[in-house]
């Protein structure tokens, strides 16, 4: 047994003592919130055996228990949470600044028929380019500093988050808003009261895609042009040859994927309480 | 067709009338001491036309609503009588003629003209309670008298135990009353309801129709309804006029006290003179 094989099978152990309430029922339980783990620590399994049974060469795959150990490597000598805090600060500031401006404009376009028609041609040319393709420009404006990730994570966020702003507020019922409207709300009212909780789902839809995107760009950018972050961790491991390292690193990219996605259920789960798709049972 | 063999009618109908001289009558109506309410507002309508670039969809309609008085307009689809009412609220403009209620403009007086809906157009994500303050009015403060005129008017329409949950949560007759509340929270002094139980099953909507009549007793609002469910309109109002292509067809007084006997001969009568004038009236001649 290696050691990752061990870190899940206490996980998967203790969970039962934790709760324990009555045994008919947890076991139900258990099996439930055990399901979604079933398969990803059924392929490492699968995995470790067929690297020590020799089916897959050592040396273009490591095993898991390789990998684990490279993660308790990387992670004593703090090398670890170096390059994943600076990657994850790129991303969050990446969406903040992008996911706003996005956001703002998508806003202003939905609402403001002149604003719309001043800049929506512009936005939708710009769209049209792979966000990557600006790359060789950027590095050479930006050089491998902060400002070429934060440009091109800015840029990846910013469309799928105005393009659902927009059509969130586009999609906003129209009996609500001649409610609104006969009901005597001031335009501002009507902003905050059914315009923008109108528009918060598919906001959401966007935020949601637009993570995805915001990994996407940092990993290409941080691979090809930096000196800090994961994706030069995974690169530099390569140059020498430490697979377990490389593979480390994708797994953390599924590890930080798979945060985002919670935070933002959660967020969605609180904000959008009233939807009939959260209401508790 | 049911008998028409009522020994004495208690319904007054005027169906053989030129337009223009109903019209001119219904200035005239004067209501039993009883219905009159000073809660209630006076509505005053002269020469108003109203086209959305074709054939006009109002034309030359003269018309009064007494303080307190409940009157309903009945016509087939497209006969005008929806725009008429969103005139009467605001939401839309006559393109000339005269239309005041209390003696201004509507539109300026938005909390005092309250409009029901045919859809309940509740916003999904603010609760009950929430709901019905919308219909406070705009220079109301929130704090205890708000969220007191927001319980009562829950307790009106019989909905008290649900101001704290989301609308999705809510029968559709049972948002239609939240709907009522809403629109009643403000005290307005005319009530506008635009088929509102168009959408409901039959027997809901015959609770509906009593609780509407119960609060309209209870506060005296002027109200106004658009139907064209002809037995709801004698079940509910004291006038009943039927549009036809813009113009006031027929008039119908209907007097019978309230709570008035379910599918009566007088009833019956009436509400067949009213689809009479409906379907034989003016496009007959």
């Amino acid at each position: 047994m290696s050691a990752s094989d061990t870190i899940y099978a206490t996980g998967l152990a203790t969970t039962p003592d934790a709760s324990a309430q009555g045994p008919t029922v947890d076991l139900a339980r258990i099996a439930g919130h055990a399901l979604p783990f079933l398969l990803p620590v059924g392929v490492l399994l699968i995995w470790e055996a067929a690297v020590a049974a020799g089916w897959i060469s050592d040396a273009l795959m490591p095993r898991p228990s390789a990998v684990a150990v490279a993660a308790w490597e990387t992670l004593v000598s703090g090398e670890l949470f170096t390059h994943l805090g600076v990657s994850a600060l790129r991303a969050l500031s990446g969406l903040l600044i992008g996911g706003s401006i996005g956001f703002l404009l998508g806003l202003a376009n939905g609402i403001s028929d002149l604003s719309n028609r001043a800049t929506d041609t512009t936005l939708q040319m710009i769209r049209n380019i792979p966000n990557l393709a600006l790359l060789p420009l950027v590095i050479v404006w930006f050089g491998i500093g902060e400002g070429a990730k934060l440009f091109l994570v800015s840029i990846g966020v910013f469309f799928p988050i105005y393009l659902n702003t927009l059509h969130g507020i586009r999609n906003v019922d129209r009996q609500l808003i001649e409610m609104g409207k006969a009901y005597g709300m001031s335009p501002a009212t009507l902003f905050r009261r059914i315009l923008l909780p109108g528009a918060l789902p598919s906001v959401f839809v966007g935020l949601r895609y637009a993570l995805g995107i915001m990994w996407l760009t940092l990993i290409v950018a941080e691979t090809l042009s930096a000196s800090s972050g994961l994706g030069y961790m995974a690169m530099k491991a390569r140059e020498f040859m430490i697979l377990e390292v490389v593979v480390l690193s994708i797994l953390l990219y599924a590890v930080l994927g798979k945060v985002a996605d919670i935070a933002t259920r959660a967020l969605e789960r609180r904000t959008l309480a009233w939807s009939p798709v959260y209401a508790k049972s | 067709m049911p008998s028409l063999k009522a020994e004495r009618a208690i319904v007054h109908e005027r169906t053989d009338i030129e337009p223009a001289a109903a019209a001119r009558a219904a200035g005239h109506v004067t209501l039993e001491p009883g219905l009159r309410h000073p809660d209630g507002a006076a509505v005053r309508i002269r020469g108003l036309n109203k086209s959305f670039g074709g054939p006009r969809v109002l034309d030359q309609v003269d018309l009064d609503i007494a303080p307190g008085e409940f009157l309903a307009i009945v016509g087939k689809s497209g006969c005008g009588k929806s725009t008429l009412l969103r005139i009467l609220t605001g939401l839309d403009t006559p393109q000339s003629g005269e239309v005041s209620v209390d003696g201004r403009t509507p539109g300026n007086n938005a909390a005092d003209i309250r409009l029901m809906f045919q859809e309940p157009r509740l916003l999904p994500w603010a609760s009950v309670a929430g709901n019905v303050a919308v219909g406070l009015r705009q220079d109301a403060h929130p704090g205890n008298e708000a969220d007191r005129a927001v319980a009562e008017a829950l307790k009106a329409v019989q909905l008290p135990e649900k101001a704290g949950v989301w609308p999705a949560t809510l029968s559709g007759g049972q948002k239609q009353r939240v709907a009522l509340a809403r629109a009643l929270v403000s005290r307005p002094r005319l009530l506008a309801l635009d088929e509102p139980l168009g959408a409901l099953d039959a027997l809901t909507r015959l609770v509906m129709q009593a609780l509407i009549l119960r609060v309209k007793q209870e506060t005296g609002f002027t109200a106004v309804l658009v139907t064209h469910d002809v037995a709801e309109a004698v079940a509910l109002a004291d006038r009943v006029i039927v549009l036809e292509a813009g113009r006031i067809a027929a008039e119908f007084r209907v007097d019978a006290p309230h709570p008035r006997p379910t599918a009566s001969e007088e009833a019956a009568r009436i509400e067949a003179r009213i689809l009479e004038a409906i379907f034989h009236g003016r496009t007959a001649a």
